[in-house]
């Protein structure tokens, strides 16, 4: 199992800081919701660990898994959808690290992929181009895909954001799944109940940590205020 | 009668010999199969401008090559190659920054390397050096630049086998690639690889008309297939149909080959936007037709 160390860590873009001398651990075997309003530097934070962004200061320490163990979706997808691709082969990215420059895709990738895609619900979709699919059927696509990576740690941001109920419900599940199987789980979330349903811990964030704990003792009205004026007190946050 | 029947009238004043048109069709079928595979993952990628540029860009060391060594082919080619691989490192960089998108980063570079082939050239050679450049020169393709072709064609098509997960993860999802900490190395191989495309072709063919056999091509290919591999293989075999007829139209017509390759590869970019089965508008039309069809039935 792995966990994540975060060591005096400052993030910015451009000179400008978003996020000031955080110092913590996401405990290994963890699922953990990072609530705050928005531009409060969650998407940041989350970028910093999947090493999409370099530390203005301070460091991210993943122990108990290289760095290429991260799997990480971002928000929105990140996607180009007028790629010409079939969801079959989205979802089998998930194998890149996996297999390297001279492997294939044989029987027991193919069978992984098939399992993926059915635990997501989208059987009979496979060889459909992802240009053809909902919003919905899409992020359940990159979900397959984050199955097959198979990462000890999992950064999801905003991963419900314009989903319907159902699609919401089923993808929570999939996220549980994952903690209940000891991976270390980070996710962004608005939905506090959401948090609540699906994490053990979560983290109360604008720029600095209000709260870092279990659910019960974070998640209460008081922090989440709090963050909420402390994110109201810095101009041009919807940025970060 | 020569091997292939290629002695043919015209050839002469064309391509100096029915020899010098069979070295020019081989080479140009070694950069279909090399260039028309990446010209359609530059499509996907919406990059299609870049081969543009980078064409231009080639052009600076082309031209100090032949300001220092003459029309010595091993010179242009290294020196197109040397500005190849600083046009795209450089601006690679630049785009890093992330002050300026990549194609505007290119322009950034390209531009300037343009400018100066051109005051170079026009210096010393006049005009008609740099429009050799741009456009080819008829026959220029010998056994060295064959092989050079040949040589490109093998490491691009390796280097599609090898990577190519990777650059469609990275083209389908950048941030995925990130995370899995190879983006940035595989959008350089990708565009090293493009230069080699251009680099290979641009004497013969010259630098423009290369880029348009690896990008017209490309986008007639769309037309016929949905996924990326079906595009790449339909794109090999346009530009091969491509090159080889405006080769020999070239030769029966004294025109310059370059010019007519890419016309003919137009030409079939038109008949497969009409006929393409994967949203021509023969197809498209038929299926409104059966559409309209099927809401008059209750």
């Amino acid at each position: 199992m792995a966990r994540i160390r975060l060591v005096d860590l400052s993030l910015g873009y451009a000179g400008e800081p978003v996020v000031r001398r955080l110092d913590g651990v996401f405990a290994a075997g963890q699922a953990t919701a990072v609530v705050g309003p928005n531009g409060s530097g969650k998407s940041t934070l989350i970028k910093a660990l999947a090493g999409l962004i370099a530390p203005m200061a301070g460091r991210v320490v993943i122990e108990g898994a290289s760095r290429r163990e991260v799997a990480y979706l971002a928000q929105g997808g990140g996607v180009d959808r007028d790629f010409p691709i079939s969801v079959e082969d989205l979802v089998a990215l998930g194998f890149e690290r996996r297999l390297g420059l001279f492997g294939g895709v044989g029987p027991a990738e193919r069978a992984r992929l098939a399992a993926a895609i059915a635990a997501v619900g989208l059987t009979g979709l496979e060889r459909r181009p992802i240009g053809a699919l909902s919003g919905g059927q899409l992020q359940r696509a990159l979900f397959a895909r984050v199955m097959v990576q198979d990462a000890p740690v999992i950064l999801l941001d905003e991963p419900f954001s314009g989903l319907d109920v159902r699609t919401t419900a089923a993808l929570g599940e999939v996220v549980r799944g994952w903690a209940a199987e000891g991976r270390t789980v980070l996710v962004t979330l608005h939905d506090l109940a959401l948090a609540r349903r699906l994490c053990g811990q979560a983290l109360v964030f604008a720029r600095q940590v209000v709260a870092w704990g279990p659910c019960g003792e974070a998640l209460t009205p008081a922090h989440i205020e709090t963050a909420r004026k402390l994110a109201d007190a810095w101009p041009g946050l919807e940025a970060a | 009668m020569a091997p292939l029947g290629l002695d043919l009238p015209g050839a002469g004043a064309a391509f100096g010999g029915g020899a010098a048109l069979r070295w020019a069709m081989a080479g140009a079928l070694a950069l279909s199969f090399g260039g028309a595979p990446l010209g359609s993952l530059l499509i996907a990628r919406r990059m299609s401008l870049m081969g543009d540029a980078l064409s231009h860009g080639i052009l600076l060391g082309a031209a100090a090559a032949f300001l220092l060594a003459g029309r010595d082919p091993v010179a242009l080619t290294l020196g197109a190659l040397a500005a190849a691989f600083g046009v795209t490192a450089l601006a690679s960089l630049l785009a890093r920054t992330r002050k300026l998108p990549e194609d505007a980063a290119f322009a950034m570079v390209y531009l300037p390397a343009l400018a100066g082939a051109a005051a170079l050239m026009s210096r010393r050679e006049g005009p008609e050096a740099l429009e050799a450049l741009l456009f080819g020169a008829a026959g220029a393709l010998d056994r060295g630049g064959l092989i050079l072709a040949a040589a490109v064609a093998s490491a691009s098509l390796i280097g599609l086998a090898l990577f190519i997960r990777g650059f469609v993860a990275e083209s389908v999802d950048p941030g995925f690639t990130g995370s899995e900490g190879a983006g940035g190395r595989l959008h350089l191989l990708l565009m090293m690889l493009v230069a080699l495309n251009l680099v290979a072709g641009f004497r013969a063919f010259g630098a423009l008309m290369t880029v348009a056999l690896m990008m017209i091509p490309a986008g007639a290919a769309r037309f016929w297939a949905r996924g990326y591999a079906g595009q790449a293989g339909a794109a090999i075999v346009i530009s091969a149909l491509a090159s080889e007829a405006g080769l020999l139209l070239a030769a029966r017509s004294g025109i310059e080959p370059g010019a007519v390759m890419t016309l003919c590869a137009a030409a079939l970019f038109a008949a497969s936007g009409l006929a393409g089965l994967n949203g021509g508008l023969i197809v498209t039309l038929a299926g409104r037709r059966r559409l309209a069809g099927r809401a008059l039935v209750p």
